[in-house]
């Protein structure tokens, strides 16, 4: 679901498509560990396909650039996810029940 | 099954919570942090404490058996009145990683020379938790499912999240790790419980106030036990707050204030 605005922007600038590896992250089954990683709290830079889970604090990563109003989907914790801009344009995700 | 070649985020909400509430999700989550970790940890050398710091640390694990046995008896109950055949799937999962906390951490007293586990977590457990347990434990025979959940998956598990992440940062590298593998099954638990309820409130918004008397009532009570708990956990009372902080921020998340 992405509103006429943003498919618009989407077609202006295509987005960065990201080639996912396995970091470590053991907590969900193998198939899924590439789109998640642990977070090392502010220091830890995220890149353009990475949100932090507000419920449970993993990385949480896409195959592709996230934009908001984009969905994400935490496996740890189970949360559905909206991608939002944040505070200085820093993308950040909130809970969508 | 979804197909695993495929984006996550692409699935259909519907597909997502199925998958991610399936005992073979569970199975296979687990398989990958607990296998080759006996009682939660690798074998490793019982780390050297001096008496003051393993005396706190008996006190802490016993806390932790009253919290973790409050809810293996709370999951356990929810799962006769749980709504759907997806939250009982997902509450079994619960109470078998529940019962495996109270395991480990009952083994870790024994570790560290508490011969008498039981007769240690009576005389030493918080008073402000013995009470939670019995308060959550009433709302479970209540049969109240929203109440319920609230209390044992909200309240408790983001209670339990806080204490361990802060202690798991402190602590010896046995009961770290122990701690560690905790945490990562203390994140479904939270999780379940936060979106349910979510998804509760969006559907009757009628059901908050009812929540925001068992939270007033409950948040006394894990304030209390964090207050009695902070020397034990080796944090100094000036970090008390970010504890308080840490465990708020979840039900400040579905919109229940905090005065």
């Amino acid at each position: 679901m992405t509103d006429p605005l943003l498919e618009q922007a989407e077609k202006a600038a295509p987005r960065q498509r990201f080639i996912l590896e396995d970091t470590g992250f053991d907590e969900v089954p193998v198939k899924y560990r590439r789109f998640y990683r642990r977070w090392g709290g502010p220091p830890d830079p995220l890149a353009p396909n990475e949100v932090v889970c507000p419920v449970c604090k993993v990385v949480i990563r896409s195959t592709r650039e996230l934009r908001p109003g984009d969905r994400v989907y935490c496996m740890p914790c189970m949360s559905r996810l909206i991608v939002i801009e944040g505070e200085g344009g820093r993308l950040e995700a909130t809970v969508s029940y | 099954m979804p197909d695993s070649t495929q984006e996550v985020h692409a699935l259909e909400p519907s597909e997502f919570l199925e998958e991610v509430h399936s005992f073979e999700f569970w199975f296979q989550s687990v398989e990958g942090y607990l296998s080759g970790r006996p009682y939660g940890h690798h074998e490793m050398e019982e780390p050297e404490i001096d008496e003051a710091q393993r005396d706190r640390l008996i006190t802490t694990l016993c806390n932790y058996c009253v919290g973790e046995l409050a809810a293996l008896e709370g999951a356990s109950g929810l799962i006769l009145f749980a709504p759907n055949r997806e939250a009982k799937i997902f509450l079994a999962t619960q109470v078998v990683d529940e019962a495996r906390h109270l395991e480990v951490l009952y083994h870790r007293l024994q570790a560290i020379g508490v011969s008498d586990p039981e007769g240690e977590i009576e005389r030493r457990a918080a008073h402000p938790l013995k009470l939670f347990k019995r308060r959550l434990l009433e709302l479970v025979a209540s049969k109240d499912w929203e109440a319920a959940l609230f209390a044992q998956n909200v309240i408790l598990e983001a209670m339990e999240f806080a204490a361990f992440q802060t202690h798991a940062r402190r602590t010896d590298p046995v009961t770290r790790e122990v701690l560690e593998g905790i945490i990562k099954d203390e994140r479904r638990h939270m999780g379940f419980g936060e979106n349910e309820i979510g998804r509760c409130l969006a559907r009757a918004p009628h059901v908050r106030s009812r929540l925001g008397e068992v939270k007033k009532e409950l948040d006394y009570l894990v304030l209390e036990t964090f207050s009695e708990s902070v020397a034990d956990l080796g944090i100094e009372r000036s970090e008390q707050t970010d504890l308080g902080r840490l465990y708020l921020a979840a039900v400040e998340r579905l919109g229940f204030t905090n005065d």
